[in-house]
């Protein structure tokens, strides 16, 4: 379980990144905090009151940045951390030869913070369709203060 | 003819025996007439015949541990030390006794017994199970009940009731263990980041002992006598579950088996010149663990088993005390006895007619 304090201001640059629930009431596919990190969960099974004490949650997750799996096993009237995940769709302006991406936010500005994504698909889909002239759209996952662009997409094209 | 064919019958039906007389005890059990005088009634079982007599004469062999003292042996040892010579320490070195006994005994009553010789030093090592640990603790923080071997196991299930033969645990006793014994491993595993205390299985029990801090619990006693009590399976049974859920929220406590079995060997190796008698209760890991620290000393001179096991399947458990000789973990020479027989029955009228009663005598006469 994550020793994350909560910060519960509601402005957006305090914006709580977790909010707590019962761990009873996170199902396959929520998301759940496991040493910090937060995580997509797989696998839930419930052991119910006996020898081993109150009714458990063994939860199996992987990790929505770096795709490791995690597990924990918390009784299951405890609260866990659950993480707030957002994806926001960005237009691809460049890639720059460091690897950086500039991206196209809706007040018009730009977004310069983030790196081509590890996974090398995904990568090489934004670079080609970039050096094709076609317009890219990438997903990019936020969540505990940590971004990734997750997901690439090509929208109409240069002919 | 007639009679040659019948004196030939009667020959072979009527073989004359050897005779008995002063060889062996007569058989005579306890007259009622005499009214109901549980000592005499109990002495009486040595007489009595079949497992009766096995108790009657585990009673002596346990009383023959208790008597013994070094001054005994009139042969001293050349090698030993001068202190081993003086005469009053000889009367001071007694047997070292070790307890061993499985995890339904402490479900039951006979934990109470157990307890009675932990608090009076009566004992000097106990093995147990998990479960041997676990059931002393609990029953601290909730009872046990007495149920029925045929309760339904579905219906317990739907209840929230654990069965142990004709006991009942209710599931929420093993919730207030939990809720127990958690924070004592934050605590210890703070000990072992901060001070680097390495945890073993003994020393775990001896801090679980302080911290039930309850004068019905042997686990307290034995922590207060200093008495080691050895679990080398502590992972199997609820305090294992326990360890399993505690490494999910903080992990890291480690706990040391090998620096036990150093101890538990020593305890038998380092026993010398004292005799060593084993008392054990069940059969299992307690039985077996007790009997190889023995081996290391080539042997233990006094044995009494009490257990239900039968030899015929070739486990350790159901085997004799002769199968343990055979193995050095009993001296030839040794007194054993094995009692087939429930403990619950027989464990208590044991320690009434030797452990007990000796210290009754030795206690202030009563008013």
């Amino acid at each position: 379980m994550s020793d994350e304090e909560h910060h519960f201001e509601s402005s957006d640059a305090g914006a709580s990144k977790t909010y707590p629930q019962q761990a009873g009431n996170i199902r396959k596919g929520g998301h759940i905090v496991i040493k910090g990190r937060p995580c997509k969960v797989v696998e839930v099974s419930t052991s119910k009151t006996g020898k081993h004490g109150h009714a458990k949650c063994h939860f199996v997750a992987i990790d929505i940045f770096n795709s490791k799996k995690l597990e924990d096993i918390v009784p299951s009237s405890h609260n866990c951390d659950v993480p707030h995940v957002t994806r926001t769709d960005y237009q691809l302006i460049d890639i720059s030869e460091d690897g950086f991406v500039s991206l196209l936010t809706d007040s018009g500005g730009t977004k310069d913070d983030l790196k081509l994504p590890t996974d090398d698909s995904l990568a090489a889909l934004m670079k080609s369709g970039f050096e094709e002239g076609k317009d890219v759209v990438v997903s990019v996952m936020c969540s505990m203060g940590e971004e990734q662009i997750c997901a690439v997409k090509e929208v109409g094209g240069g002919k | 003819m007639e009679d040659r064919v019948f004196s030939s019958v009667h020959s072979t039906v009527f073989k004359e025996s050897e005779s008995l007389e002063g060889k062996c005890d007569k058989i005579e059990g306890y007259d009622f007439n005499q009214g109901v005088n549980y000592p005499k009634l109990l002495r009486s079982m040595l007489t009595t015949g079949f497992q009766a007599s096995n108790l009657g004469e585990a009673i002596d062999v346990v009383n023959q541990m208790l008597d013994w003292r070094l001054a005994d042996e009139t042969v001293v040892a050349e090698d030993c030390s001068e202190e081993e010579k003086n005469p009053s320490y000889r009367e001071s070195v007694r047997c070292k006794i070790f307890l061993g006994f499985t995890s339904n005994l402490v479900s039951s009553g006979v934990r109470d017994t157990i307890r009675y010789l932990v608090q009076h030093h009566m004992v000097d090592v106990i093995v147990t199970t998990t479960g041997g640990v676990e059931e002393d603790l609990i029953k601290c923080l909730a009872p046990t009940y007495k149920g029925d071997f045929s309760l339904p196991g579905a219906y317990l299930r739907s209840k929230g009731l654990n069965r142990i033969g004709n006991l009942l645990v209710p599931n929420d006793n093993y919730c207030k263990f939990e809720d127990w014994i958690i924070p004592i491993f934050d605590e210890m595993l703070k000990e072992q980041k901060e001070e680097n205390v390495l945890w073993t299985p003994s020393k775990l029990l001896s801090r679980l002992g302080k911290e039930i801090n309850n004068e019905s619990s042997y686990l307290y006693w034995a922590y207060k006598m200093n008495i080691p009590v050895f679990c080398p399976g502590l992972t199997d049974g609820s305090l294992g579950d326990m360890l399993y859920f505690h490494s999910f929220r903080t992990s890291g406590l480690i706990i040391d088996v090998v620096q036990d079995i150093r101890a538990m060997n020593s305890e038998a190796v380092h026993a010398t010149p004292r005799k060593t008698g084993m008392i054990i209760l069940g059969g299992g890991l307690p039985k077996h663990h007790i009997c190889n620290a023995n081996m290391m000393r080539n042997g233990a001179d006094y044995a009494v088993f009490i257990n239900t096991g039968q030899e015929f399947d070739g486990s350790d458990s159901g085997a004799r005390p002769d199968e343990a000789v055979s193995w050095g973990k009993i001296r030839g020479s040794a007194k054993t006895v094995k009692v087939y027989c429930d403990a619950t029955i027989a464990f208590p009228l044991l320690v009434a007619e030797t452990f007990a009663s000796k210290r009754d005598q030795t206690c202030e006469p009563k008013i």
